[in-house]
């Protein structure tokens, strides 16, 4: 999203337009240009004295992307993308 | 096949040349041949003393009869309710009031009573350019309607409520702003907007007793007729510059820059279908257009250290691709 100046001026972000002014950060998604983000989520488990076992050995991951006009989730946010992904590693790790 | 190829490229280049020649000699009948879209500078007419007269000034009812598609899709846009807005719009001029203009040493206002027409152009710009044709009493009598609908919503008076709300969405980028007010931009080059004629695709008699002739607005089909609003930052020109949208500087530097070449309404009223309903982030169809999001995921055990051994975990790609000809979001 852009962070705006507040009154243009020093490092502080300005909220409404009668203070936004300029630009001091941006992290919106620039058009023609691809943005990539990674999510890394580790699956539970419980530890045994040589194994570590998977609690559950599938996630179910739901991608969502969401347009928050005005900064918060505030009943104003639009659903503009939703995917599910199953994962899963069903296999034990053994030390070794 | 170098030979060749340069050859080629020669040749290909002398037909660009000949055909940029062509379009200039044609840009250039153009240029001197052009219907003459605007005229001098119309003689200023007397102010709106009342929001009613200024929105009378501004109706677009007159306008349905012919062009009932093109009103219907822009009912639905938000510039039919621009000080309303989603309806986000209203409150936020009373923030920028209170939290702004109050507080500002040099502006001249500490209540509402103080509110002129020029304090509220900070908004007004964009939101409501007609209200510069409107006395200052008109200026205050919005901020106390909009001051009484939020009243009216707290208080739980539906009927007021209603009944304010629609005063505050009959002040709204109608279709008089765009087709004459704002259509032309380049005034010295173009002439000034004239009270009789509706601007835009073609020139001739319009069918319609307050506007009797119709005129091309040389730039309401190009981008910059967006920018003049969905600008490109700071507005400079005000004594205190407010900052809404950014898009149209985003256009310039982030998207034409880059080889985009699309314009704002190719995008927002023609590739949508969705002509005057120009719609942004809440619409389904712009929405599909915005952004393409690919998402793969896997899982792999992570050797982190010895401490903490191997940790399993999913890994969760997300590519976004934004289409649009600007930033998203703007702001």
């Amino acid at each position: 999203m852009p962070y705006p100046g507040r009154l243009g001026k020093g490092s502080e972000m300005g909220r409404g337009p009668y203070e936004k002014s300029g630009l001091l950060a941006e992290t919106s998604l620039p058009p023609m240009k691809h943005v990539h983000e990674t999510f890394e989520i580790p699956y539970p488990y419980k530890d045994g004295k040589k194994h570590r076992e998977l609690i559950n050995d599938e996630l179910v991951v739901s991608v969502k992307l969401w347009y928050v006009p005005f900064g918060e989730m505030d009943g104003y946010e639009v659903l503009w993308f939703e995917e599910e992904k199953k994962i899963d590693l069903k296999t034990e790790w053994v030390w070794r | 096949m170098l030979n060749e190829m340069d050859f080629l490229k020669g040749g290909a280049m002398k037909k660009v040349v000949k055909i940029g020649m062509s379009l200039f000699a044609m840009t250039a009948l153009w240029a001197s041949g052009a219907q003459c879209a605007g005229g001098p500078e119309p003689a200023a007419q007397p102010k709106a003393k009342t929001i009613k007269e200024l929105v009378a000034r501004y109706d677009s009812s007159g306008c349905i009869e012919c062009h009932e598609d093109a009103y219907d899709e822009w009912e639905s846009s938000l510039h039919s309710r621009s000080v309303l807005g989603t309806p986000r719009t209203a409150p936020t001029i009373i923030t920028a009031i209170d939290k702004g203009l109050k507080l500002f040493p040099h502006s001249g206002v500490k209540d509402d009573k103080d509110i002129t027409v020029e304090s509220l152009m900070f908004c007004a710009k964009c939101h409501l350019p007609q209200l510069d044709e409107a006395t200052d009493d008109v200026a205050r009598e919005i901020v106390s309607t909009i001051r009484a609908w939020q009243k009216a919503g707290r208080d739980g008076n539906e009927d007021l409520y209603d009944e304010l709300e629609e005063t505050i969405a009959s002040l709204n980028i109608g279709c008089m702003v765009c087709h004459n007010k704002m259509a032309i931009i380049h005034k010295w080059t173009d002439g000034y907007p004239q009270p009789d004629t509706v601007y835009g695709s073609q020139d001739g008699d319009h069918d319609d007793e307050k506007f009797p002739k119709m005129a091309t607005a040389p730039a309401l089909g190009e981008s910059i007729f967006c920018g003049q609003c969905h600008g490109l930052g700071p507005n400079f020109e005000l004594d205190n510059p407010s900052q809404c949208a950014t898009a149209y500087g985003s256009y310039l530097y982030a998207y034409v820059a880059h080889g985009g070449s699309d314009s704002c309404q190719e995008c927002h009223m023609h590739k949508s279908g969705l002509g005057h309903d120009m719609q942004a982030y809440n619409d389904e169809t712009m929405i599909k257009m915005a952004v393409d999001v690919k998402v793969e995921a896997r899982s792999l055990f992570w050797r982190k250290n010895k401490a903490e051994g191997v940790i399993p975990k999913g890994i969760i790609k997300v590519d976004l691709y934004n289409k649009t000809g600007h930033v998203i979001p703007d702001g």
